[in-house]
């Protein structure tokens, strides 16, 4: 739906920062960004500047959302081996 | 299956020489490679036409390319997450560009680049027509004709092209690095000054945020 795709990006207007980190900035720190979230603690409310760079940036927010789901899986010892990932392919 | 290792433990053999170091390569290899599969697993619409084992070979060449991306990047790593966490991202970031090139492979951009942005609001309103009071109608067609003024006086070119493309036409952001031989940080530049503008024009206007999202029923 075009107007669900407009309300988001209505939002993401309105939720502009004057000064907002880069992409290069967010791949630096995302991968402290998934550990406390991981550890259970809130990641958004310590590293607020890279939440809002998350929420505005659908790529960088993708991968963020693949690191932190992959790395929940091996950290419950459940990180699929690659035959069985090719399997899914 | 790799092995476990601790951080300390991962620097010091990838590190090292010889049998030691070499081991650790291939289980990083091994993970990295595990990396790009799962993202694969998870965006198979972006590999329409290939089989199973083109896609491994995709996977495999990300999985190389992002092994000398850690082993140049080693000594930034802070040990502020587990190293596996660390590397992971590279490993993802080299299969999001893999997947979105082979997915808008052989479309013209600049097709999409050359149009404007009429159709897509013009749809919108299509989309919200129903069970909307005239009045809440009249406000909604008033925001997007400031939002299009906007875009067609306050923005560079640059920053009209990239959100035509991003924005109306949902081309994911390393198919506009890769078109425009740039890079992200560049792209994600020109949308956020492009957003400051809109924002300032919609509130210079009289339109602030929670009036006009309510408008649109994204409040909530």
């Amino acid at each position: 739906m075009k107007s669900d795709r407009f309300e988001r990006w209505l939002q993401n207007i309105y939720h502009t920062q004057d000064e907002e980190i880069s992409c290069s900035e967010c791949f630096d720190l995302v991968s402290h960004f998934v550990e406390v979230e991981l550890a259970g603690e809130d990641a958004a409310a310590r590293m607020p500047k890279l939440k809002q760079h998350l929420d505005q940036c659908a790529a960088c927010r993708e991968e963020y959302e693949t690191l932190r789901d992959l790395q929940r899986l091996e950290n419950k010892g459940e990180l699929p081996s690659a035959d069985d990932l090719q399997d899914k392919l | 299956m790799s092995t476990t290792r601790t951080n300390q433990e991962w620097l010091h053999d990838l590190n090292a020489s010889g049998a030691t170091q070499e081991a650790a390569i291939a289980d990083l290899r091994d993970l990295l490679l595990r990396a790009a599969l799962y993202f694969f697993s998870r965006n198979l619409g972006d590999f329409k036409g290939l089989n199973r084992d083109e896609i491994t070979q995709r996977a495999e060449d990300c999985a190389q390319d992002a092994l000398i991306a850690v082993m140049d990047h080693l000594s930034d790593f802070r040990g502020d997450s587990k190293f596996s966490t660390w590397a992971y991202k590279f490993a993802i970031n080299m299969a999001m560009m893999a997947a979105r090139r082979e997915r808008w492979k052989g479309v013209s951009l600049d097709e999409l680049a050359a149009s404007d942005e009429s159709h897509f609001f013009a749809s919108i309103r299509e989309d919200k027509s129903d069970g909307i009071a005239p009045e809440q109608s009249a406000m909604q067609a008033e925001i997007q004709r400031i939002i299009q003024e906007v875009i067609e006086h306050d923005l560079t070119e640059n920053q009209r092209r990239v959100l035509f493309m991003m924005v109306f036409n949902e081309v994911p952001m390393d198919e506009v690095v890769r078109q425009l031989d740039t890079n992200r940080n560049a792209v994600y530049k020109m949308l956020h000054d492009a957003r400051r503008k809109l924002k300032s024009g919609l509130q210079a206007r009289g339109f602030e945020i929670g009036e006009t999202l309510a408008l649109f029923g994204a409040s909530r």
